[in-house]
């Protein structure tokens, strides 16, 4: 098995084990944790509009006075 | 998380950054128009254990002066719009079934993408909603078996599949397989 199947088979078994782990525990315990990952990804999230817009590949439809991207 | 019945789904869940920004952007949202959640932030609710910059909602067709009275209220209280500024430039993106995203002055991060109804399925999510009763308020999302024939079917990307899956296996006792497997085959026959 190559290193991209084999990537992938473990994410699938990771999506699988945690999923089960959510379903059998109580919702503040695997939302304690899952908040880790979101909180911290959010707050190092740090990005111009304009950056944002070029990541989201829509910058054919940003109108504002100042400029147009 | 508790599935109390067909429209309801209880969770005692620690809120996230994420579920406190859409919960506060809903508040005002709903006031004016009918809304569902949907896509990644669904799975996300539901556990998912990933992130999204964005939070994406579905909306009804509103009137140009309901969404003028809809973006004053969000400006209120510290929302921009990232597309544009004049009220009649987002409603044109919007009557051009183009989507808009709003978020807190001075971020980018998070956001709501903002899109009006645009075909049936943006219509079946619309009138089929389930409601999260979270610690803080309800939001309404897409019932599961669209949005899981939705990724497994249209998107497909491994993000949206490991989503379908995540889905699948939180709420497997209360997923209607058959309609799943209905949704697959007329989103075969739309895209």
């Amino acid at each position: 098995m190559g290193f991209i199947e084999e990537n992938e088979k473990e994410r699938k078994s990771f999506v699988r084990k945690w999923a089960k782990y959510v379903r059998t525990h109580s919702d503040k315990d695997w939302s304690k944790q899952q908040n880790v990952i979101i909180n911290s990804a959010l707050k190092s999230a740090n990005m111009t509009r304009e950056q944002f817009f070029k990541m989201k590949g829509e910058t054919n439809f940003v109108k504002y006075k100042d400029q147009i991207l | 998380m508790k599935f109390i019945d067909k429209k309801t789904i209880e969770i005692d869940r620690e809120l996230s950054e994420l579920d406190t920004f859409t919960l506060d952007f809903v508040k005002i949202l709903k006031k004016y128009v009918k809304y569902v959640l949907v896509s990644g932030y669904v799975s996300i609710l539901l556990g998912r254990a990933r992130v999204s910059e964005d939070v994406d909602v579905i909306i009804q067709k509103i009137d140009f002066s309901i969404f003028q009275a809809l973006y004053k209220e969000l400006k209120k209280n510290n929302y921009y719009c990232l597309n544009a500024e004049e009220d009649s430039t987002i409603y044109e993106y919007l009557s051009d079934n183009l989507a808009v995203r709003f978020a807190k002055r001075d971020k980018t991060i998070p956001n709501v993408e903002l899109k009006w109804v645009k075909h049936k399925f943006d219509k079946l999510a619309l009138e089929n909603t389930i409601s999260i009763k979270l610690s803080k308020g309800d939001l309404k999302i897409s019932h599961l078996e669209l949005q899981i024939a939705f990724k497994e079917e249209v998107l497909k990307s491994p993000k949206d599949l490991d989503d379908a899956n995540h889905i699948k296996e939180v709420a497997k006792e209360h997923l209607d397989n058959k309609l799943i497997r209905k949704y697959k085959e007329m989103l075969r026959g739309f895209y």
